[in-house]
């Protein structure tokens, strides 16, 4: 290429650049992404109620808000308790901002070695009435997979043949949920609220146990509740 | 008669010898140069530097702003659901402007991927606002700049009967701006000083989200376009 062309060339990008360099900006733009994740949540409902009970107390109480970590104890389930049931009321609150699902696990240990030990079949189990109320609280119809109260007549009865007290009404007790199982299930919990917002989801979970002539012994009941967005 | 008539001629003739000796003295002693030229209005949006994001839970910046270079911000919030335990999430950009005559910032925005439901993060839930400073330094023309916005989104604001949180103020979310509207102007901003005259005018533009229970949304976007214009 001759080198007055080259020059020329070389003169005419020179002012290109220079005109994009003195080029007036007036738009501009913010770009933002985010994500909103699937969020659930389970606390204690507040205090736990402890019924029926001889010689029991509640060793490590809910607080309403905070993580569920209660401990009871139930005191004596053998004859010695006239009461009709022993039972503990655990308020249970649940938020979540998608469809949720409660599950449980239990498991009952006993120090007994006969079939009149303690088992999870003794224990009974029920989720109580589910509220959902306050503000940003959403409205909308749960599924309890329990047959609530489990101390309710059409829930138990003693067993005819063997006069042994059974929890016989659908997941009543500990036994139906030896691994996880669906205790509770329904739609989104909260609206568009912040987590401040203290409202939720409310339901007691009811164990109950009906003191009878057990082989003697120490029982260790463990519950654990998870909730999930299916 | 004759007479007369030659002392005539002999008159004329000598003022047409000094009239044509004048002209003669004075030819070509002035000059002139005529130019024409053009001040045409400018104004200039630019970004006033890095941006500050703060409350987030996962976010970061992914394209900083670089002062007096073009506005092209590009930020990921992140989590703005109620696992996110922040006040806000709080992204502060600063804009730079310029200009020789009044101008006007408008901004037009847009939210999409939050999803339908009542629930779903909507415009009016990105709180928004401009914080210039009470008064002009002393090295631009003096003016008023009028602030369309109530200012910084997390001052004020409250919780609705429903629970969810409100912005204060009239042009506090960007709900206000689906359609482009004015968010700042005023008067002249430079003095006369040269283009190349690191002079303007910083304005923080700030955009704030309160976490909440919203819907799940895995990809939301929100853009915000910022124009300046000449009055």
């Amino acid at each position: 290429m001759p080198r007055p062309l080259k020059l020329l060339l070389l003169s005419i990008l020179f002012v290109f650049t220079g005109v994009n360099c003195l080029a007036q900006s007036t738009t501009g733009t913010v770009s933002m992404s985010a994500t909103v994740s699937k969020f659930v949540e389970i606390n204690s409902g507040g205090s736990v109620t402890l019924t029926g009970n001889s010689g029991g107390g509640v060793t490590t109480d809910g607080v309403v808000n905070s993580p569920l970590a209660v401990s009871i104890n139930l005191g004596e389930l053998g004859p010695s308790n006239t009461n009709s049931f022993v039972s503990a009321s655990v308020p249970l609150k649940l938020r979540s901002n998608a469809a949720y699902v409660l599950s449980m696990t239990a498991t009952v240990t006993s120090s007994g070695t006969t079939a009149s030990k303690i088992g999870a079949a003794d224990v009974g189990f029920g989720l109580g009435t589910v509220s959902r109320t306050g503000v940003g609280v959403n409205a909308g119809s749960d599924t309890n997979a329990t047959s609530g109260d489990p101390t309710l007549p059409a829930n138990g009865s003693v067993n005819a043949g063997t006069g042994r007290y059974e929890f016989t009404a659908v997941r009543s007790n500990l036994s139906a949920f030896s691994s996880a199982t669906t205790a509770l299930s329904g739609p989104i919990i909260m609206n568009a609220v912040p987590r401040s917002n203290a409202n939720g989801l409310t339901v007691p979970a009811l164990f109950a146990v009906k003191p009878q002539f057990f082989e003697n012994g120490t029982t260790t009941i463990s519950v654990t509740f998870t909730v999930t967005a299916p | 008669m004759s007479k007369m008539r030659k002392g005539f001629l002999t008159a004329l003739a000598i003022t047409t010898l000094l009239m044509m000796s004048a002209a003669a003295t004075f030819a070509q002693t002035t000059g002139s140069v005529t130019m024409n030229a053009t001040v045409s209005n400018f104004v200039e949006l630019t970004s006033g530097g890095a941006v500050t994001l703060t409350g987030n839970s996962g976010g970061s910046i992914i394209t900083d702003g670089t002062a007096n270079s073009p506005l092209a911000v590009v930020v990921n919030l992140g989590e703005l659901g109620p696992s996110n335990t922040n006040s806000f999430v709080e992204l502060s950009v600063p804009l730079r402007l310029r200009s020789n005559v009044a101008y006007q910032l408008n901004m037009v925005s847009s939210v999409a991927g939050a999803g339908a439901t009542s629930f779903s993060l909507k415009d009016t839930d990105v709180g928004f606002g401009l914080t210039p400073a009470a008064a002009r330094p002393a090295n631009l023309a003096a003016g008023v700049d009028t602030n369309a916005t109530p200012g910084d989104p997390t001052v004020g604001g409250s919780t609705d009967v429903n629970g969810r949180w409100v912005f204060a103020g009239a042009n506090s979310t960007l709900g206000a701006y689906a359609v482009s509207g004015a968010v700042l102007s005023g008067p002249r901003i430079n003095k006369t000083v040269a283009g190349n005259s690191a002079t303007n005018l910083t304005v923080p533009a700030i955009f704030a989200i309160k976490p909440q229970f919203f819907d799940p949304a895995p990809a939301i976007t929100i853009t915000a376009q910022f124009t300046v214009v000449a009055l």
